[in-house]
């Protein structure tokens, strides 16, 4: 006698119950065994107290033709194989480009010597900064990445980070732009976001292992992605939201056209958001990298992983801190280059 | 109201019941794969209701509760250990006497090996050796599934494929990031019936699911084998991968504590053909862990009681008949 028992022979489904007996035998619990152990053969009349929540297991033990919880899982399973090729031919070619994007970058990385590679960055950072001393602050990390015999691992850290974050700008302001202008958008994009920063990444990661290959860039690529999207895509949305409508307003009274508004107005007042969601998705990425080392990704998430299941803490250690240092200096040359628009803005 | 106080009543009687025997706090290792989460499972039943132990089941990973042990002496039993995954420290901590080996967990041991699908065995006998599959790459898809970095498999596979110059007719080795994309690379190959050739091990859910064949790599040298474990030995030898030690380990002052649990543990030995069974059971009924451990105790109690002690036999008759 289990507690729902009454309820579904007083729905007069006892009939429609008892024809699913025979298809599944629900395996025994472990507080069942433990009551038979203990010689408790008969189950007691279950008190109010101890009643469980109407689950579907629970109603399962009272009407064997109820589904189980695990029916719900498995069923998602089959679900998903079943339309897993289909899946597969729409977002196979879709994403292809960034598998193609990440290994021409680590290839270019790789086949690059050293002097041109350090000294390609420090133009860059130059064309951003314009400030010596993050230029030599740049120079000091990277020297010092290349000391200690990491210059391979962090390289190759920095051409995923650079791809993906490109990628989440390519995509992420035209999207904080749209949901900036419609509201419907907006409130229906807000749970996408929050869910992308919640959601664990290998619970779609795998998933999608069934998809493509195991050996393609793209899927950390993704993981990336649809972690460090996020910031770009909401501080895009605020700043636009932020600038004043009284410019808006001016903007109008000179008939302005919406694209104009857009791009000589809004985009130009919106862009210390901008640049503060640039600078938050490649910190963002930058936390993703031993994740994406799970599935596959070279780089200093590499070392971490090693440090941790060898035991190596020196090796996890160093590999860690090298991510720290790559951190620095990505978050200080965006926020210098940040500093300068807001300086343009103001003259 | 008046089954609630009954229901209070029983509570009241069945706790003093726990600590009648004389066995205090044990914490256990889960690690966290499907035949651990099995044999952890049992122990805990078994201490708590035949010997009475108010058990911690502590979820871990090899390494980490080896690195535990040596650091804070906790937790007191660590079973289904893999040794060949367990780093120096761990032979570094027997030497020191603070940890113990009681027994072999599984009988004979972890099966390791390099596999392909039966299905691809079956339309290519030929690739059932490894000469074959060097001679053939297409046919098992161009790639060797290697073990991810820091694992104890990905040393001696390194070094066997140097031994047999694997890469020599066009097979390229793929390094896993994790063991998770090793064991999806597997399945989503099953999903599409596509060829597959990579390191596994058995007991696992997974090859208890997914029907493998062993690719047979030569002749087991034990001491070929050893020195494969080695990173980057200077001359990397052909050995197949010998049964590998699967233990229940405890720490010496927990067998000072609780010797008669400790006998038990010790006793504790499942063979592989019924781990395999448990875990294909596990997949049929698409079951967890808990309830094949439930199944295992409820089906073969004639295994089991050998372990127990007099008394926790009779603790444990109801079950056992």
């Amino acid at each position: 006698m289990t507690p729902y028992t009454g309820l579904f022979d007083s729905l007069g489904l006892r009939a429609w119950c008892d024809s699913g007996a025979e298809q599944r035998t629900t395996p025994l619990s472990m507080n069942e065994l433990i009551a038979r152990a203990r010689g408790e053969t008969e189950t007691p009349d279950v008190s109010l107290w101890d009643t469980p929540f109407p689950s579907l297991d629970a109603l399962n033990r009272a009407c064997p033709a109820m589904p189980q919880s695990r029916d719900l899982t498995r069923g998602l399973e089959r679900g998903f194989l079943d339309v897993k090729d289909t899946l597969a031919i729409v977002l196979d070619p879709l994403t292809q480009p960034l598998s193609w994007m990440l290994r021409t970058a680590l290839s270019g990385v790789d086949a690059a010597p050293w002097w041109l590679m350090i000294g390609l960055l420090l133009l860059l950072t130059w064309g951003v900064a314009r400030s010596g001393r993050v230029v030599a602050l740049v120079a000091l990390s990277l020297g010092g990445l290349a000391f200690i015999d990491h210059y391979d691992y962090a390289m190759q850290t920095l051409a995923i980070i650079f791809v993906c974050a490109f990628i989440c700008v390519l995509l992420g302001v035209p999207l904080g732009i749209a949901m900036a202008r419609s509201d419907r958008l907006r409130r229906a994009m807000i749970p996408v976001l929050d869910m992308l920063q919640t959601l664990p990444p290998f619970v779609y990661l795998i998933p999608l292992i069934f998809l493509f290959s195991v050996t393609e860039p793209k899927l950390y690529g993704i993981a990336i992605i649809l972690y460090a999207i996020v910031p770009v895509v909401r501080l895009t949305d605020l700043g636009i939201r932020l600038v004043e409508p009284e410019v808006v307003e001016a903007a109008d009274a000179f008939g302005m056209t919406d694209r104009q508004k857009l791009w000589g107005v809004q985009v130009p007042l919106a862009l210390p958001n901008i640049m503060a969601g640039v600078n938050q998705t490649i910190m963002m990425s930058l936390a993703m990298v031993v994740i994406a080392s799970l599935v596959s990704a070279p780089g200093l998430g590499v070392l971490v992983l090693r440090g941790i299941r060898n035991l190596e803490l020196g090796v996890g250690l160093v590999a860690g801190l090298g991510i720290v240092v790559l951190a620095i200096l990505l978050d200080r040359v965006t926020k210098v280059a940040l500093q300068r628009v807001n300086a343009a803005r103001k003259e | 109201m008046k089954k609630l106080l009954a229901g209070a009543a029983i509570a009241a009687i069945s706790t003093p019941f726990a600590a009648a025997a004389d066995c205090g706090e044990v914490s256990i290792t889960e690690m966290n794969w499907g035949s651990a989460q099995i044999v952890t499972a049992t122990a805990a039943f078994i201490m708590e209701q035949g010997y009475g132990c108010d058990v911690a089941v502590i979820p871990s990973d090899t390494v980490p509760a080896i690195a535990s042990v040596a650091e804070n002496n906790e937790p007191d039993v660590v079973t289904e250990l893999w040794l060949n995954s367990t780093s120096d420290v761990y032979r570094r901590l027997e030497d020191e006497g603070r940890i113990v080996r009681l027994g072999a967990v599984l009988d004979p041991g972890g099966v390791e090996g390099w596999w392909i699908p039966r299905y691809l065995a079956e339309e290519h006998p030929e690739l059932t050796t490894v000469e074959g599959v060097i001679a053939n790459p297409a046919l098992v898809g161009g790639r060797f599934n290697n073990c991810p970095e820091g694992w104890g498999c990905r040393v001696v596979n390194d070094n066997l494929i140097r031994a047999l110059d694997l890469t020599s007719g066009g097979l390229e080795v793929f390094s896993h990031g994790s063991g998770e994309t090793l064991a999806t690379s597997m399945a989503a190959a099953f999903e599409r019936r596509e060829p597959w050739f990579g390191y596994y091990w058995a007991p696992t859910g997974l090859l208890g699911r997914y029907d493998m064949v062993k690719v047979r790599i030569g002749p087991i040298d034990e001491a070929v084998h050893a020195n494969n474990g080695n990173p980057q030995v200077d001359n990397p030898g052909v050995s197949d991968f010998p049964p590998a030690p699967v233990l229940t380990s405890v720490t010496a002052d927990f067998r000072g504590r609780e010797p008669a649990v400790a006998d038990m543990l010790s006793k504790m030995t499942f063979e592989v053909d019924v781990m395999n069974g448990l875990l294909a059971w596990m997949e049929q009924n698409n079951a967890t862990a808990e309830e094949a451990t439930v199944h295992f105790v409820t089906t073969m109690p004639g295994v089991w009681s050998d372990w127990l002690d007099d008394d926790a036999r009779a603790r444990l008759s109801a079950l056992i008949r």
